[in-house]
C-alpha cells in the first residue's frame, strides 16, 4: 500500500510544490485571524471604556457584540495557528531540525503571550457579569497587549528567516546559538512594526467596511454609526504611518537582501539613478519589465536616499538564486497600490474631520470604504507573499535552500487537496457565523447570552 | 541538574497538564459519542458551560508542549514529524475541526439541524484526536520507531508507528479522558446542585474508573510480556510511581462512591499524572528510544538557559492568571443561582 501511494505523490504535483502551497494556504487563512487577534482587542476596549467613561449604552453593545465575534475568530484562529506549529516539523523537518532552536526562544515567548491571550479571553468573554466594570476592562487590556506581544515574537522568527543571525553553522548544525541575537536581527524593527501595524488596519477597516456596507443597506442608525467610526478611526492611525514604516522596511531590503528589491522593483539590468517603475509586467525571457510608469532616479532615491546610487539588478547574481519574479513585483504593486489607496481614504477622511469637524457622508465616501475591506486584507496578504516568495529559492536566506528543507513523507499532494478543503469549508462556515452574529437583533445581546 | 533534564521536566508536566484539563474537554466530547448525543438538553448545556471559560487556556498547554519540544529539541521534533506523520496528521484534523465546530455550535442557536451537525462533528473530533495523540505516545514509548543516530527515520512513514502498544495507548487515552471529565462533571453537578446530574456522572465516573483500572492492569501485564523491550530494564524504577497510580486510582473509585467530588478529583488526577510520570521515568533518559536522548538531541546551552529564564518569568505571570481564571468559574462557591453569561 506505502508504494502504492508513492507511486501517486511522485505522479502529479511534486513534492515541494505541495509543501509550499500548503504553507502558504495555512499561513494565508491565519495571519488573516491573527490580524484580527491583535485588532480586535483594541477595538473591544476602546468601546467599553466609552461605555464606562459616557454610559452610552451603544458602545457597551458594541464591546458586547464585538466579543462574540472575536470569540470565534480567536478559537478558529488558535486551532490554525496548532496547524502551523505541527507543520513546521513536519513539513520542514531539516529547516527545524537544524535551527528550530535558534528561533525557539520567539516562539516559547510566544507560546506564553498567547498563553495569557487565552488565559485572558476566557475571563472577558465569560466574565461580564461576575466582574466590576473596570476589572473586566483591565482583562481586555491583558488580551490586547498578549496579542501585540504575540505578533511581535512570532514575526522575529520570520525575520530571522529573512535575516538570519545569531549562530554558526559547523557541519550542518548549529552552534553557539546566541538566540537574543536572532531574534533581534536587521529585519526585526522593520518587518513588526509593519506587521503589528497591518494587523490594526486589518482590523479597522474591516470593520469600517463592513459597517460602512450595512449603512449603504439602509441600516444607517447610531449604531452603526459608532461602529464604523470606531473601525475607521483604528484604520486611520495606522495607514499614513504605515507608508513610512514600509519605506523602512524596503531600505532594509535594500541592504539586506538586494536581489528580493531587485525582485520587487522588476530590476533586471544594474543601473545607476534607476527608476522607480509602477505596475508593469516583468518578462524574464527579455529581462525587461514592460508596460510599466517609470519614475526616473526615485527607486534609487527611496531605497538609498541618492538619485544617483547604483542599484543591484536581477542580472547581477547567479540563476539559481533569484526568485520568480513577476509574483513578487506584482504583489508588491498590489500592497503599495492597496496602501496608497487606503491613504487617500484617511486623508479624505482627515480632510474633512478638520474642515468640517465630522467624517464625511458622502455616499461615494461609504462606497470607497466597503472596498477597503477587501483591498486591505489584499494588501496584507501581497505583502507576505513579496517576503516569503521574495526570499525563494531559499528558506533560511543564503543558508539553506527550500527545496533542503522538505518532508518526503508521501502523499503530500493529497494532504494538500485535502487541507484546501477543510480550509474552505471552515472559512465559509467562519463568514456564516460571524454574519449570524450580525444580523442577530441588537437587543439579544444585552443580556449576553 | 543540567538544563536539558529542567526543560524535559518541564515538558513532562506541560503534557501532564494538557492531559489533565485539555483531556477533560476532549472528554467531554467523547460522551457525547458514548451517548450517542443522547444527553438532554440540560445535561449537554452542563457539558459546555463547564468547558467554555477554560477551553482556550486549555489547549495552550499542547501548543506550549510543541513549542518547547521544537526549541529545545529540535531534532526529536522534526524526527517526531517524520515518523509520526500519520497519527499527527489525522489528530490535527481531529483539533480542527473540534475547536472549530465548538465555535461554531456555541453560536448556531436558531438552527437546529446545523447545531446538530457541529455537535456530532464536535463529539467525533474529540475521540479521533486523543486516540491519535495517545497512539502517537504510544508508538513512541513503544521504542520500536526506526530511527538512524543522525535521529532521521527509516522505517515505513505509513505504516511503521502502527505497533500493539500504540493502538493500546490510543484507546487508553481516550479512557482517560472520558474518565477525567466524568470526575469533573461530577463536581461540577455537585456544586450546582443538579441532583439528577451528580447520579448520572457518578455511575459514569464509576464505569469508566472500573474500566480504566481493567485496563491499565492490562497494560502493565503487556508491558511484563512483551519481549525484550529496549526498556525493560528501566521499569523498575517507575515501580514506586505505578503503586501510587494504583492505590490512588482506588481512592478515586471510593471517593467515587460515597461521592466526595473534589477527594475524587484529586485522586483520579493524581493517578492520570503518576501514569504519565511513570512513563516518563521508565524511558528516561531517552526521548524517541531506541537511540534519541535529551544528550544528542538538546541544543544549546545557551538556548535552554534562555529558555529557562523565560519559562520561569512567563511562569511568574501564567500561574496566578491562570489561578484566577479557575477560581473565578470553577470554585467550589461559586455561585450557582447567578446566571452565567456564557451558553
Ligand atoms: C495592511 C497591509 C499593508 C500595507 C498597506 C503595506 N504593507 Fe508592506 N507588508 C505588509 C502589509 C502591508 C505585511 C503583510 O504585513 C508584510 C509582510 C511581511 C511583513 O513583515 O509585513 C509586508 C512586507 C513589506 C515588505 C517586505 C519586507 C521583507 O521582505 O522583509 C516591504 C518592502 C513593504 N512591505 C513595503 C511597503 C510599502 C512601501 C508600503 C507603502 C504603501 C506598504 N508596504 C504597505
Ligand atoms: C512567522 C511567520 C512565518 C513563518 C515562520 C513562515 C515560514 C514559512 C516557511 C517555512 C515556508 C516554506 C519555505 C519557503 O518557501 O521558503 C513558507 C513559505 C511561504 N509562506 Fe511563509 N511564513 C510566515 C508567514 C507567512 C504568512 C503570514 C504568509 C501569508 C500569506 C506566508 C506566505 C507564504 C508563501 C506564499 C510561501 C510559499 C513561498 C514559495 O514557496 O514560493 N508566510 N513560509
Ligand atoms: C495575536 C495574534 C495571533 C494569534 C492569536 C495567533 C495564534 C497562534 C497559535 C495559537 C499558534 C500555535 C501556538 C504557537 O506557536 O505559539 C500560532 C502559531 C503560529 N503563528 Fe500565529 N497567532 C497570532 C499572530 C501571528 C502572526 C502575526 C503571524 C505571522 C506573521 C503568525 C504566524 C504563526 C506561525 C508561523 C505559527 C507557527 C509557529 C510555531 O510553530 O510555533 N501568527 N499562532
Amino acid at each position: 500500500m506505502t508504494d502504492v501511494l508513492l507511486f501517486a505523490a511522485s505522479t502529479g504535483l511534486d513534492q515541494l510544490w505541495a509543501a509550499r502551497m500548503q504553507m502558504a494556504l495555512t499561513l494565508g487563512v491565519h495571519i488573516i485571524l491573527a490580524c484580527f487577534g491583535v485588532g480586535f482587542p483594541v477595538l473591544m476596549l476602546i468601546a467599553e471604556g466609552r461605555y464606562l467613561r459616557t454610559g452610552d449604552a451603544i458602545w457597551k453593545t458594541l464591546a458586547r457584540r464585538w466579543s462574540k465575534a472575536f470569540a470565534v475568530m480567536f478559537a478558529v484562529g488558535a486551532v490554525s495557528g496548532t496547524v502551523l506549529s505541527f507543520e513546521l516539523g513536519m513539513l520542514w523537518p531539516k529547516f527545524m531540525g537544524t535551527f528550530g532552536a535558534v528561533i525557539g526562544l520567539p516562539f516559547t515567548l510566544e507560546g506564553f503571550a498567547f498563553f495569557i491571550e487565552a488565559i485572558f479571553a476566557g475571563i472577558y468573554f465569560y466574565g461580564w457579569d461576575k466582574l466590576s466594570p473596570r476589572v473586566h476592562l483591565l482583562t481586555g487590556l491583558a488580551i490586547a497587549v498578549s496579542g501585540l506581544a504575540s505578533a511581535w515574537f512570532v514575526v522575529t522568527s520570520n525575520a530571522w528567516m529573512n535575516q538570519p543571525r545569531g549562530f554558526d553553522l559547523i557541519n550542518g548544525v548549529a552552534v553557539n546559538i546566541d538566540p537574543i541575537a536572532a531574534m533581534l536581527n536587521p529585519a526585526t524593527g522593520a518587518q513588526t512594526t509593519h506587521m503589528i501595524f497591518a494587523a490594526y488596519m486589518v482590523t479597522g477597516f474591516s470593520v469600517a467596511a463592513f459597517y460602512a456596507w450595512e449603512r449603504l443597506r439602509g441600516r444607517d442608525m447610531a449604531y452603526q454609526r459608532h461602529a464604523m467610526a470606531l473601525g475607521l478611526f483604528l484604520g486611520m492611525v495606522f495607514a499614513l504611518p504605515q507608508f513610512v514604516v514600509g519605506d523602512w522596511a524596503a531600505k532594509m531590503v535594500a541592504q539586506t537582501q538586494p536581489v528580493k528589491l531587485a525582485a520587487m522593483e522588476g530590476q533586471f539590468q544594474t543601473e545607476v539613478s534607476a527608476p522607480l517603475r509602477i505596475g508593469g509586467w516583468p518578462n524574464e525571457e527579455t529581462r525587461r519589465t514592460e508596460y510599466a510608469l517609470e519614475l526616473p532616479g526615485m527607486l534609487s532615491w527611496l531605497a538609498y536616499g541618492d538619485t544617483n546610487a547604483k542599484v543591484d539588478g536581477l542580472d547581477e547574481f547567479p540563476r539559481d538564486e533569484t526568485p520568480p519574479v513577476a509574483v513578487v513585483h506584482i504583489a508588491f504593486q498590489v500592497m503599495v497600490g492597496g496602501g496608497s489607496y487606503l491613504a487617500a481614504l484617511t486623508l479624505w477622511g482627515i480632510g474633512c474631520l478638520v474642515w468640517k469637524r465630522h467624517l464625511p457622508r458622502q455616499r461615494l465616501f461609504l462606497f470607497a470604504l466597503v472596498a477597503a475591506g477587501p483591498i486591505v486584507v489584499l494588501a496584507l496578504e501581497a505583502g507576505w507573499v513579496v517576503t516569503e516568495v521574495g526570499r525563494q529559492p531559499w528558506i533560511v536566506h543564503g543558508i539553506m535552500r527550500t527545496k533542503d528543507a522538505v518532508t518526503h513523507a508521501p502523499g503530500m499532494e493529497k494532504v494538500f487537496w485535502i487541507t484546501l478543503a477543510i480550509y474552505t469549508l471552515l472559512t465559509v462556515m467562519t463568514i456564516g457565523i460571524l454574519r449570524l452574529l450580525a444580523r442577530s437583533p441588537l437587543e439579544a445581546a444585552a443580556d449576553g447570552s | 541538574m543540567a538544563p536539558e533534564a529542567i526543560i524535559l521536566a518541564i515538558l513532562w508536566g506541560a503534557l501532564t497538564l494538557y492531559l489533565l484539563f485539555g483531556g477533560a474537554d476532549f472528554g467531554v466530547g467523547i460522551w457525547e459519542v458514548n451517548t450517542a448525543l443522547q444527553s438532554t438538553e440540560r445535561e449537554r448545556n452542563l457539558l459546555y458551560k463547564a468547558i467554555g471559560p477554560v477551553w482556550e487556556a486549555n489547549h495552550v498547554w499542547l501548543i506550549f508542549f510543541l513549542v518547547c519540544t521544537h526549541a529545545a529539541f529540535p531534532r526529536a521534533y522534526a524526527a517526531l514529524g517524520q515518523a509520526l506523520w500519520v497519527p499527527l496528521l489525522i489528530a490535527i484534523v481531529g483539533i480542527v475541526f473540534r475547536g472549530a465546530a465548538y465555535a461554531f455550535r456555541a453560536n448556531l442557536l436558531g438552527q437546529r439541524t446545523q447545531r446538530t451537525i457541529w455537535e456530532i462533528v464536535f463529539a467525533v473530533a474529540s475521540t479521533v484526536a486523543p486516540f491519535f495523540l495517545g497512539a502517537a505516545a504510544g508508538a513512541v514509548a513503544s521504542g520500536k520507531l526506526e530511527f538512524n543516530d543522525a535521529g532521521e527515520y527509516q522505517g515505513d512513514i505509513l505504516l511503521g508507528w502502527i505497533s500493539p502498544l500504540a493502538i493500546f495507548t490510543g484507546f487508553f487515552t481516550v479512557g482517560v479522558c472520558a474518565f477525567l471529565s466524568a470526575v469533573y462533571l461530577l463536581r461540577e453537578s455537585v456544586n450546582q446542585q443538579h441532583d439528577d446530574l451528580v447520579k448520572v456522572w457518578r455511575r459514569r465516573a464509576l464505569v469508566t474508573g472500573v474500566i480504566m483500572g481493567v485496563l491499565s492492569l492490562l497494560g502493565v501485564a503487556f508491558l511484563a510480556f512483551e519481549p525484550e523491550s529496549f526498556w525493560s530494564d528501566f521499569h523498575e524504577r517507575s515501580l514506586p510511581l505505578f503503586g501510587i497510580g494504583i492505590a490512588s486510582g482506588f481512592a478515586a473509585l471510593v471517593a467515587l462512591w460515597y461521592t466526595w467530588p473534589l477527594a475524587a478529583t484529586i485522586a483520579a488526577a493524581s493517578t492520570v499524572t503518576c501514569v504519565i510520570w511513570g512513563w516518563g521515568v521508565a524511558q528516561y533518559p531517552f526521548l524517541l528510544p531506541p537511540n534519541l536522548t535529551i544528550k544528542n538531541c538538546k541544543t544549546s546551552d545557551s538556548v535552554l538557559w534562555a529558555m529557562l529564564w523565560s519559562i520561569a518569568v512567563g511562569m511568574v505571570i501564567v500561574v496566578p492568571s491562570l489561578w484566577w481564571l479557575l477560581a473565578i468559574f470553577k470554585g467550589a462557591h461559586h455561585d450557582a443561582s447567578k446566571k452565567s453569561s456564557g451558553y
